[in-house]
């Protein structure tokens, strides 16, 4: 495999670097520095139209940025020759294969069962026997809560139960990142905390996370660095007591106080 | 009264010529099966091309896209003569492929075959397409994530799920390809629509041109409303399940 630039020394193992992305006349990041420690749980905050999920979807190349850096590992994942999709296979594989995503909409696969969502990637990219991707799927499942729901279809399942399943087939892959994209925002109100709690577990066991999210409960407990982006910037971040409860900068401060009188 | 009776509904005649539409008509099964199961997968192939990612592969969607619009705006019938006229002219070809006899079948029924699958795959790749574009973007993006390749994405996420949107839309074109086989009379395939005209002409008699029809309505009638009934069932299940918003 080839070796990109490596970044200067650094405990990160995420670390981006004047991050640029348009969508035709809108840009929607003007130049994104962040860095993500190993084992670290960082919250982004901020309003909708503000470049959260673009934000994440850039890291996993789902959303290739224009300009800037992004190190996976120490490893630079957005340069390399073109390509026709401007995707750089090799980059692709060193990135998936490390960083899973949960997205808000679940997208589960609806042809499959819960058990069949979490094997295929393993079965198919991995080329995991069948039998071996089985056993780690049904433990998976059952370290998510639904232990009873293997061979159920995605339909026959509520959205809480959904995206327990969803993040059980991103950790089938073993990543070492974990992204989450507004997981709980499509969810009833009760069913919020099944999902929270699975990810409060997985942040104790030492995952890497980075979460897009508005519940600011779980980023003041979970968190351990809040990030607040307004307009495709990092307006403001620092620890979650600092930046929640004594936000320095104007827009901060006025978002969060729109999130709390709710 | 009498008269119109004798002319498209002679039962006698029926009863007398029925060996010989009924043989027309397995020609004309046959011909549909094989042409249809061809389109099908002919058609499958081109929707992929046609979704192939990214500007290296701009050439082969243009090119997709090119003979799906020209293909579909030829008529049949000008692609059965075009066809079976000229390739035995073609000295270049080799013998197996100027004068093709394959499974015991003359030529010109191979040749109605491939008339058949070059149009017919045409309208079928644009429903295919229809099915791939109604599968949620979502859908790729999760199992591109995941890992999977553009490829492995298609056959395991995208392509089971847009298949089952369209299959009945794809049986609808496959009762309109059995209809249209009967263009290949035209070559002297006798099928049923010829194995009619023959008796048409030689008795004056229409009854086994009426015999044809009936047995095609045999097959076209239980399968249009097993179309029905598929559509009504999707539509049921759409109805059901949870509205999915899509992300933006």
């Amino acid at each position: 495999m080839e070796i990109g630039s490596m970044a200067p020394a650094s405990s990160a193992i995420l670390q981006l670097r004047n991050i640029h992305k348009r969508f035709g006349q809108l840009e929607v990041l003007r130049g994104v520095d962040l860095e993500v420690k190993q084992g670290e749980v960082v919250c982004v905050l901020g309003p909708s139209g503000s470049g959260k999920s673009t934000l994440l979807r850039c890291v996993n190349l789902l959303e290739p940025p224009e300009q800037g850096e992004i190190f996976l590992e120490g490893k630079d994942i957005c340069r390399g020759p073109e390509s026709g999709t401007g995707e750089q296979s090799w980059e692709l594989n060193f990135v998936r294969q490390r960083v899973g995503i949960v997205f808000q909409q679940f997208n589960l696969f609806p042809h499959k069962t819960a058990m069949e969502n979490v094997t295929m990637a393993p079965e198919k990219v991995l080329g995991k026997p069948a039998a071996e991707a089985q056993a780690k799927a049904a433990q998976l499942l059952e370290r998510v809560g639904l232990a009873d729901k293997l061979n159920e279809y995605p339909e026959r399942l509520s959205g809480g139960q959904q995206q327990r399943v969803a993040i059980a087939r991103a950790l089938a892959m073993g990543p070492h990142v974990m992204l989450f994209d507004e997981v709980t925002s499509a969810l009833d109100p009760e069913l919020v905390k099944e999902v929270l709690d699975v990810m409060r577990e997985l942040a104790d066991e030492g995952m890497t996370m980075l979460v897009v999210t508005h519940e600011l409960g779980f980023a003041r407990e979970v968190g351990d660095k809040v990030v607040f982006m307004d307009e495709g910037v990092i307006v403001e971040q620092g620890n979650p007591a600092d930046v929640l409860d004594s936000p320095r900068q104007e827009r901060t401060k006025k978002f969060l106080g729109l999130v709390l009188e709710r | 009264m009498q008269e119109l009776i004798n002319q498209y509904f002679d039962v006698g005649f029926m009863v007398d010529h029925f060996d010989q539409v009924l043989e027309g008509f397995w020609l004309t099964v046959q011909l549909s099966i094989v042409a249809g199961i061809l389109s099908l997968i002919w058609g499958l192939i081109l929707a992929q091309l046609r979704q192939l990612p990214g500007k290296g592969f701009l050439p082969i969607r243009f090119a997709t896209i090119a003979y799906i619009d020209v293909f579909r705006g030829i008529p049949l019938l000008i692609m059965i003569l075009l066809i079976s006229g000229s390739i035995p002219s073609l000295e270049f070809l080799p013998e197996w492929l100027r004068i093709p006899q394959w499974f015991g079948k003359p030529d010109n029924f191979w040749f109605g075959v491939f008339a058949i699958t070059i149009t017919y795959g045409a309208y079928m790749a644009e429903v295919y397409r229809s099915g791939i574009e109604a599968v949620p973007g979502g859908q790729m993006e999760a199992a591109r994530s995941l890992g999977m390749n553009h490829r492995q994405a298609m056959r395991n996420v995208i392509l089971p799920q847009a298949v089952r949107k369209v299959f009945a839309p794809l049986l609808n074109d496959f009762i309109a390809l059995m209809k249209d086989t009967t263009l290949v009379s035209a070559i002297a395939l006798s099928e049923v629509a010829l194995a009619g005209r023959d008796l048409q002409s030689q008795f004056l008699n229409s009854s086994g041109l009426v015999l044809g029809a009936i047995m095609f309505l045999v097959v076209t009638l239980p399968l249009a409303r097993f179309v029905d009934k598929l559509i009504a069932r999707e539509q049921g299940r759409f109805t059901r399940g949870a509205p999915r918003v899509e992300a933006l």
